[in-house]
């Protein structure tokens, strides 16, 4: 009862403010704010707040502002579904972005699908995640999607007789990008000299490249995360080796690069996102996020501030009814409909195949950017 | 005016129904090591147990469609038969190197399953079907505890209770140590299998690094951190582990450490557990003795 | 190729071996198993990292910083914490899990204090000399570590077998209460070896923190387990059994990256610690006698 009367007064107030309209757009957060994968959930996270502002200073969506509501999933499959479910049933948000991970997506994923919640991947990269339902979409670019034209354009430009094969094999973006790679080497007749793996944590990958050292390779292709990867480049051209990389999403980190420093020249990234990308909502977005988290943004914020983007593009032609499951709905019929032009370029969705023929998701329909890494940078690369 | 209840209700039970379900596995988890430190063996194998049982059961599901009820049992029954295999020549440590070896044997269950192609390897099982239900837990649960209750009454229990004070005099008074110790090992295993495969077919997805090192060390922890006195402390300490980092939710950043700080704390202050019923009593008489 | 690995194997192995040294010390000593020592290795690493970054420190100060950081550290923790659970005559899984909520707060404050990112050494700091014999290629960083491993390794050998100091604590090891009727002042060595082989331990991370230029809070987690295999191989509370089982865990690795297949090197080191434990139940250089905590 004094709930209710608190709720009136409040109302009433706001009645004589003028604002009756204005509510608050409630979106769930959920991402691996501690734990191993943390170092990626806390940028997607500052993505989604510096979207948030951004779009809550420009007087929000048709009126109403954003109000996220961020929790930590701490990259684990039972806090994600923990997570997932108070989002839905408790601070009842109108969607969810996240998680962090495939794993826990895969888990987490099914709960918002059965509850006819719109939930959005932005770092999803797994096949089969858009498999799980209609509700699930990602703008996360999957590899089968890039690393075809990644392997061809680097192939021309070096004119690759064979190369050598390094990847994470105990990780699923890791595993998941090998197993492209593989299929797209056998499809581009590039023979393999030898397929090394490393599992998480690792950092010593000497023993792996001595072995591909002496394969001879023309090019060693890199199914790894940024942070080992750095290591990688690093390790090979102190053991010698002098063959450029080819890499996957993993790669994509100015971070990488500064790292490495002249090491890593000549590198073939294949990526939705790069900080160089001279577009000027990439270059406010770079400027913007540098100011705010005195950090350099990443393609895991870059496509977390595009999903926040795209959300609300869905949500200008929604008319919110206040009935919860009636503005899910609309949601998630109004977001196939977005094409936007972010930071990760022109963008819009496609419907996902399914294995089995039930209707699926929506993945990321984007041409990817081929960069070739110059003096520490990236350059896009230029196919004559 | 009443109606707002049940709905408020089902939105409770909605939102933290995986949670109870968690803390009635993580409950059977720390039933199932309990019942090897009762027989006095330090055995950290129950992750990769459940780590089976759970890749049976699953791969039983999508592949062969077999009911529930027989998937729980295979799931329960394929860890038991490893148990048996590996059981004989492990179980003659003993201390820490029987603590380690089992460490050893998880971590190498945990590459096979890596490697492996019809598990799937790091990306793991998904689109398991949801099938558990809160009333096949409580159930395996209550059956459990009640089959425990009944075992440490019994002959066997007195036997594992002999082995665990003194294995050298337990020999030379006739037990079998060997049988028993095995017997405890087999049981822990089936129950830690049951519990991996209730949790695949609540949480749709698996993967082996759901049953490496952190998970073994946790299973101990609830037990030891509820005490092993009882079967009422695992319980406790398996609860304890699995609410408390849902109640620190709102602490955000600091919750981990408030975690192992509350960790540090309890074993500094109870080093026998939350659960010891002599420290209860006395407790109790004390109060009692005190005038109203 | 060969000359390379084997090169390759005696950095990690070396590594390896110095991590597994504090935390056999430990174990021998104190007989605990402290899971924290990851921690505090994660947590030399971050020291140096701060002592070179903030108050531009050299690199031979900022190594010194680390070990007396990581030191404190871990004599913080036997005061605090594992002191008051011997006086309490805790059973012997209680102290480990005491350790275990210990390196929880450790990865958590650090997560906190330098968030959760990879940092780096800046550049400069590292010794950026190399060596190329033939085909090998070695770095200067590289043989430091190697060198000051060792060094480290024989310092401790020294102080255990020629000092008083050292007799004392190899008869705490044999039995603490025998030790304490001698007159020897056990909660002082205890304390003594907690600094110790907490400086150890972050001595590791700041060389490993440098030869792979990679400090993240989880750091410690993967050379916990390594390091609680090499003791093991080797004999828990062995100080020539760590540093043989480091050594070992090293080559094994490598050798099997290089010569079975990269996927089997985990598998392989503990595959061989399951089957040595099962033909030396107490490892290769453990003793008979079994210490009742």
């Amino acid at each position: 009862m004094q709930l209710m009367s608190k709720t009136l007064v409040v109302c009433g107030a706001l009645a004589c403010a003028g604002l009756v309209h204005a509510a608050d757009i409630k979106i769930g957060v959920a991402e691996a704010l501690t734990g191993g994968a943390a170092q990626y959930g806390v940028t997607i996270r500052n993505g989604f707040q510096l979207a948030a502002d951004e779009i809550n200073a420009k007087g929000g969506i048709n009126g109403n502002k954003i109000q996220l509501v961020i929790e930590d999933e701490q990259g684990k499959k039972e806090e994600g579904i923990n997570v997932f479910k108070k989002l839905i049933f408790q601070d009842k948000v109108l969607m969810i972005f996240g998680p962090t991970l495939s794993n826990s997506m895969f888990a987490a994923g099914p709960v918002a699908n059965a509850a006819k919640v719109v939930v959005f991947g932005t770092s999803n990269t797994a096949n089969g995640i858009t498999d799980i339902g209609p509700y699930v979409f990602r703008n996360s670019v999957m590899e089968s999607d890039v690393l075809p034209v990644t392997v061809a354009a680097a192939t021309k430009q070096y004119k690759l007789q064979k190369v050598a094969v390094i990847y994470g094999n105990d990780d699923a973006f890791t595993k998941s990008g090998y197993d492209v790679f593989k299929k797209v080497l056998e499809e581009q007749k590039l023979p393999v000299t030898t397929t090394e793996t490393y599992v998480k944590g690792d950092v010593d990958f000497k023993a792996q490249l001595t072995k591909i050292k002496a394969s001879a390779p023309d090019a060693v292709i890199c199914s790894c995360l940024a942070e080992e990867a750095a290591n990688i480049i690093l390790q090979a051209r102190g053991l010698g080796i002098k063959a450029p990389f080819i890499g996957g999403n993993g790669f994509n980190s100015p971070k990488l690069f500064e790292i490495s420093k002249l090491a890593g020249d000549g590198t073939f990234v294949g990526s939705p996102w790069a900080n160089t990308n001279p577009a000027p909502v990439n270059k406010a977005f770079v400027a913007e996020y540098q100011k705010k988290y005195n950090a350099e943004p990443n393609q895991f914020a870059a496509q977390a501030y595009d999903a926040l983007y795209i959300a609300a593009a869905a949500l200008k032609d929604v008319k919110l009814s206040g009935d919860l499951n009636a503005d899910r709905e609309a949601l998630k019929n109004a977001l196939p409909k977005v094409a936007i032009n972010g930071v990760t370029g022109p963008f819009k969705f496609r419907p996902a195949k399914t294995k089995d023929g039930k209707p699926g998701g929506w993945d990321a329909d984007q041409k990817p950017f081929i960069y070739v890494v110059q003096g520490g940078k990236f350059a896009l690369h230029d196919a004559k | 005016m009443m109606d707002w209840l049940p709905g408020n209700f089902s939105d409770f039970w909605s939102t933290y129904s995986t949670l109870v379900f968690s803390v009635g596995v993580h409950a059977l988890l720390a039933l199932s090591i309990w019942l090897t430190l009762s027989c006095g063996l330090l055995s950290l194998a129950n992750a990769a147990f459940m780590g089976i049982g759970a890749y049976v059961s699953a791969l039983l599901t999508l592949h062969l469609e077999w009911s529930f009820g027989t998937v729980l049992l295979a799931g329960g029954i394929a860890p038991a038969v490893v148990a048996l295999i590996i059981g004989a020549p492990v179980l003659r440590l003993s201390g820490v190197y029987l603590a380690m070896a089992t460490l050893a044997f998880g971590e190498v269950v945990r590459i096979t399953v890596l490697n492996l192609e019809i598990t799937g390897g790091p990306e793991g099982l998904n689109g398991i079907p949801l099938a558990t239900e809160g009333w096949h837990i409580a159930l395996l649960l209550a059956l459990t505890v009640y089959g425990l209750a009944r075992l440490r009454r019994s002959k066997v229990g007195r036997a594992f209770e002999a082995i665990k004070e003194d294995e050298v005099a337990a020999r030379l008074m006739g037990v079998d140590v060997d049988r028993y110790k095995l017997l405890a090992f087999v049981l822990g295993g089936f129950i830690a299998g049951i519990a991996g495969a209730l949790n695949a077919h609540f949480t749709f997805f698996i993967s082996p690094r759901e049953y490496g090192f952190e998970n073994a060390v946790d299973i101990l922890t609830m037990a030891v951190l509820g005490g092993t006195s009882g079967l009422v402390g695992p319980m406790l300490g398996a609860s304890i582990l699995t609410l408390l980092p849902e109640l620190l939710r709102s602490l955000h950043d600091f919750r981990s450490l408030v975690n192992g700080a509350i960790l540090v704390l309890v074993v500094l202050f109870l080093p026998k557990g939350i659960w010891e019923p002599r420290r209860i009593r006395n407790w109790l008489n004390r109060n009692k003795g005190k005038p109203a | 190729m060969l000359e390379q690995q084997l090169l390759n194997a005696l950095t990690l192995g070396s590594v390896y071996a110095l991590f597994a040294l504090g935390f056999t010390l430990v174990f021998g000593v104190l007989a605990v198993i402290n899971l924290s020592h990851g921690a505090v290795f994660m947590v030399g690493s971050y020291a140096a990292l701060a002592l070179v970054t903030r108050l531009e420190a050299p690199l031979w100060a900022a190594m010194l910083g680390a070990m007396l950081v990581s030191g404190t550290l871990g004599l913080l923790v036997d005061m605090l914490i594992l002191k008051p659970l011997r006086a309490r005559n805790a059973p012997h899984l209680i102290p480990m899990i005491a350790t275990i909520g210990v390196g929880i707060m450790l990865t958590s404050t650090a997560q906190g204090l330098f968030g959760a990112e990879i940092l780096r050494f800046p550049d400069g700091i590292l010794p950026a000399g190399e060596f190329v014999v033939g085909d090998v290629h070695v770095r200067a960083l590289e043989i430091a570590i190697v060198a000051i491993a060792f060094v480290l390794m024989a310092v401790l050998f020294a102080v255990l077998k020629r000092t008083q100091l050292g007799r004392a604590l190899r008869a705490i090891a044999e039995s603490p209460k025998a030790a304490w009727l001698l007159g020897i002042n056990v909660e002082r060595l205890f304390h003594i070896t907690s600094f110790a082989a907490a400086a150890l331990g972050g001595i590791a991370g700041v060389l490993i923190g440098l030869n792979f230029n990679a400090i993240t809070p989880q750091m410690g987690q993967p050379i916990l387990h390594k390091g609680i295999a090499a003791i093991i191989l080797g004999g828990m509370g062995d100080i020539r059994g760590a540093l043989f089982g480091g050594l070992f865990l090293g080559f094994a690795e490598v050798i099997s990256k290089a010569y079975l297949s990269s996927q089997m090197g985990d598998a392989v080191a503990f595959g061989l610690l399951f089957l040595i434990l099962l033909v030396r139940p107490s490892g290769l250089f453990g003793r008979k006698l079994e210490r009742k905590a």
